[in-house]
């Protein structure tokens, strides 16, 4: 299995409707996929969240098959035979168990708190973008539908009781705990890259690179060197040496 | 050991049972914690979360600062200088970060579904225990509010619209018991997480588990992973018997629980007096046919008194004696012209 089908990210163009938390899983999911040097294709829907099958983009189609979210993706291609971290000892597995829960909880949740709780980047930013494809009224209905989901997944583990700057401080911890593992390898762990390389690839590549009203976010993350240049090696081996040679 | 040297410190908590100092994880957590740093703390057992500012325990009261939420708390007393973590590298703190969120990530939503929403451990455990600690009007309303709270983030946060129960009950045990598996490999043959002092990983670990270890859920799966997992029970044992261990009342109090639980359980699963209630019931059953019987006048039971005799004696004659007499059931139809139709049967009667 050399090629796979990605019914990946949730827009008709990628500038128009797609969100940060969704940009970084898929960007997540492709940067797993590079790693694993899989062929595939995007395929971009204005309804793609309704065709996956929890909801949730990216998802990936090989033949008959659908796998939405990271994990499980990791899960399917291991059981078609490509693992990135079976070199790995057992310690060393489950501490990169533990660090992509990290990620799972504080820079997932944190993307989704900025998208879709804060009030000056929900007003500039993901309410416009959500609604941009359809027309009056479903562009206004369908962001706040999504808006009324997110914010009660976020009060239910107690999100919505933290302040910006709260938000701001966690995920730095974040990234300090990261930048600490990182230090000075090329990976995470040794000199090939893992499933944890390619999942915070994803999240703090989007964080540093999109365009939000609020730049608080992008500072956080500059501060660590070995995270930037972690981030821009992922992006020069995977991504553009990768086009370049599919493009020939 | 820690308590009530110095006033200044109080946590408040909820009280224990089952031989765990508190019932409650987060509780559970901030104790060991305290208890590791030796801390001179003093442990209030409110069983009251009405005064604290989030709602939940444990709150900790230092100089006059209310502080509430497990790691805020570790952090609070870290910055005292009272903490188990300084000795460890940065790396080492990470892995904290990292398997910290693990546990709360992937082990509580399972622990606390097994809590509170899981229908015979919140009916028969969870919520008497509660209902039994709580104040008067917070026991009416605190259970179901937090069996609410814990089923929401368990379908919000794990589920998906198209998810029915019974696939989320399975999702929430099985990530709990991969990450008990990590936890167990991530300790391997240490005593405690790092080295031979324990670290506020190992308060978390503890918090987490030590229930399992404890408290007769009635879903017993990932009470047995655990105990396939040795390391990580022994771990849990370990902390409990040199952090926490009974005072002899103590035992002795709980000793006299548990024989009075036992007790209870045996009545319970035996039904006493079980012939004396069929016994009754019957009676009762009978009765309600018989009365019905009469009051609808299938049968009718005719007392026949001779106005001349002076003794009393009064002959009981039963009309199923005579062939059926459709006259009378005329009495169920016609509720006019009753009392003429009933005398003319009676006289009829006489004359048979």
């Amino acid at each position: 299995m050399t090629t796979l089908v990605t019914d990946a990210v949730s827009a008709l163009s990628a500038d128009q409707q797609i969100l940060l938390p969704d940009f970084a899983s898929c960007l997540s999911v492709k940067a797993l996929l590079h790693m694993n040097d899989l062929h595939y294709q995007v395929e971009l829907r204005v309804n793609a969240e309704s065709m996956s099958p929890t909801g949730k983009v990216p998802f990936l189609k090989v033949n008959s098959f659908l796998v939405s979210e990271f994990d499980p993706t990791v899960a399917f291609i291991r059981a078609k035979g490509h693992s990135l971290s079976d070199h790995l000892n057992k310690l060393e597995q489950a501490e990169m168990r533990a660090y992509m829960a990290l990620v799972d909880s504080v820079l997932i949740n944190a993307e989704l708190y900025f998208t879709w709780y804060d009030k000056v980047i929900w007003k500039e930013v993901t309410k416009p973008r959500h609604g941009a494809l359809y027309s009056w009224p479903l562009n206004i209905l369908l962001p706040l539908k999504k808006q009324f989901e997110v914010n009660r997944m976020l009060s239910s583990i107690g999100w919505t009781r933290k302040t910006f700057p709260e938000v701001c401080e966690d995920v730095k911890t974040c990234c300090q705990a990261l930048s600490e593992t990182l230090g000075d390898h090329l990976y995470f762990f040794g000199d090939r890259p893992t499933e944890l390389d390619a999942l915070v690839f994803g999240h703090l590549y989007s964080l540093l690179t999109i365009s939000l009203p609020v730049s608080r976010v992008a500072e956080t993350v500059e501060q660590f060197s070995n995270l930037l240049n972690f981030c821009r090696r992922i992006d020069d081996t995977y991504f553009k040496d990768k086009q370049r040679k599919w493009d020939n | 050991m820690a308590d009530g040297d110095n006033a200044n410190m109080q946590l408040r908590i909820w009280d224990g049972d089952w031989g765990i100092p508190s019932v409650d994880h987060k509780c559970l957590s901030v104790m060991a914690y305290c208890r590791f740093s030796t801390v001179p703390i003093k442990f209030v057992k409110t069983n009251n979360p009405w005064r604290s500012p989030s709602g939940e325990l444990p709150v900790l009261d230092s100089d006059g600062k209310t502080v509430t939420g497990v790691s805020h708390i570790f952090s609070c007393l870290r910055k005292q200088r009272w903490g188990t973590d300084y000795s460890l590298t940065g790396r080492q703190s990470a892995d904290i970060l990292a398997f910290a969120a693990l546990i709360e990530d992937k082990l509580m939503p399972a622990l606390d579904y097994m809590w509170w929403v899981e229908t015979k451990t919140y009916v028969d455990l969870t919520r008497p225990w509660y209902v039994k600690a709580l104040p008067f009007l917070l026991k009416l309303y605190l259970p179901s509010a937090r069996q609410r709270a814990t089923e929401n983030r368990a379908r919000f946060c794990k589920g998906h619209e198209l998810m029915s129960d019974t696939d989320l009950e399975n999702k929430l045990y099985k990530e709990a018991k991969e990450c008990m598996n990590l936890l167990s490999i991530k300790l391997g043959e240490n005593n405690y997480f790092f080295g031979s002092t324990p670290s506020s990983l190992d308060a978390l670990v503890f918090g987490a588990l030590a229930p399992l270890l404890k408290v007769p859920f009635p879903v017993t799966i990932l009470r047995n992973h655990l105990k396939g997992c040795t390391n990580l029970w022994n771990h849990c044992q370990r902390i409990l018997d040199n952090y926490f261990p009974l005072s002899p009342e103590e035992a002795d109090t709980l000793r006299k629980k548990n024989d009075e639980r036992s007790k209870q359980t045996e009545v319970l699963t035996e039904f006493p007096h079980k012939k004396r209630n069929m016994f009754i019931a019957g009676v009762i059953a009978v009765a309600a046919m018989i009365s019905y019987a009469l009051l609808s006048g299938l049968i009718e039971i005719e007392v026949l008194t001779d106005d001349g005799d002076e003794d009393g004696d009064s002959s009981v004659n039963e009309s199923t004696t005579r062939p059926p007499d459709f006259n009378q059931f005329d009495g169920l139809f016609e509720n006019e012209d009753d009392a003429e139709q009933e005398e003319g049967d009676e006289q009829y009667d006489r004359e048979d």
